[in-house]
């Protein structure tokens, strides 16, 4: 039988660096096609003592049109199983880089598929990554939108992000916002990457992971 | 409802000609039964149930189109 795992390996190394050049190593990928997740950071210690080895899971990205047209012909069946009458169409180029591909949803359905707080669409973008890395062997990286619900929250996300920023910077104090989703938590990240006077952090575990956007010194 | 579910677990585990998806009304409510092989379990559940937990959210939407209540039970 076919494997059907994705490519991914874990490598245990001294450092999360050298892990990663491990595992591109052995998959024979460079760094741009693939996802890296951080398992373990790793420790230093003290003269020996205390050391932890850092662990990384290193997963092949996909991409190209046969991702595409799998992505759009996945969340096709879905949403036509789900008994939603809309047309989904992949948006051409994908906004940013790390995001392969990035589906546009349109429905007159629009509200009840968003869902509370749009877990319904991060459901629906969960089971198709699933179902294409599966059947892809990889990393899919699809993202979904609701006739621009996403992008408008996104937006509204960096806005607020600056916002505090500024907050920051005025008072010389770090302010940790509420918790927010992987994805969520990476727009703050990226939209405070480049500027000089505050740095990101996130903090917490699962559901209560949030930013600390803090001060630069 | 069966359909989607039939649909979803078939592509998330290993053995999909093993996977069986029956329906049943219950006191006005419908009910989504799915049996997978044995070690297969654990991909229809997902890490921290995270892959049960995104197929209910789906199928909740599919009930409140046919107007109705669905729960899913893996065996």
């Amino acid at each position: 039988m076919e494997k059907p795992e994705p490519a991914s390996l874990e490598i245990s190394a001294k450092t999360v660096d050298e892990a990663v050049e491990i595992a591109l190593k052995e998959l024979n990928l460079s760094r741009e096609q693939v996802k890296v997740e951080v398992l373990k950071e790793g420790k230093k210690g003290l003269w020996g003592l205390g050391t932890e080895s850092a662990r990384v899971r290193v997963t092949a990205q996909l991409e190209g049109p046969n991702l595409e047209a799998v992505a759009v012909e996945v969340c096709h069946q879905l949403l036509r199983f789900m008994g939603i009458k809309a047309q989904v169409t992949a948006v051409d180029p994908p906004p940013t880089v790390t995001t392969p591909v990035s589906l546009d949803i349109r429905t007159d359905d629009s509200g009840i598929l968003i869902g509370r707080r749009g877990e319904t669409l991060a459901a629906l973008q969960f089971i198709i990554n699933l179902m294409v890395g599966r059947r892809l062997h990889g990393e899919a990286g699809v993202s979904l939108d609701v006739e621009g619900y996403r992008h408008r929250h996104y937006e509204s996300l960096q806005n607020m992000a600056l916002r505090v920023a500024e907050r920051v910077t005025a008072t010389g104090r770090p302010v940790t916002l509420e918790p927010m989703p992987a994805r969520e938590r990476r727009v703050i990240h990226l939209a405070l990457a480049d500027r000089p006077d505050v740095s990101t952090q996130s903090t917490g575990e699962g559901d209560a992971r949030r930013v600390e956007i803090r001060p630069k010194q | 409802m069966k359909e989607l579910v039939e649909y979803i677990a078939r592509a998330v585990v290993d053995h999909p000609d093993a996977v069986q998806v029956t329906q049943v009304e219950e006191d006005g409510r419908t009910i989504l039964k799915v049996q997978v092989a044995d070690e297969d379990r654990g991909k229809i559940i997902g890490r921290q149930g995270r892959v049960a937990e995104a197929i209910r959210t789906l199928l909740r939407v599919a009930a409140i189109k046919q107007g109705t209540r669905a729960t899913l039970q893996i065996d």
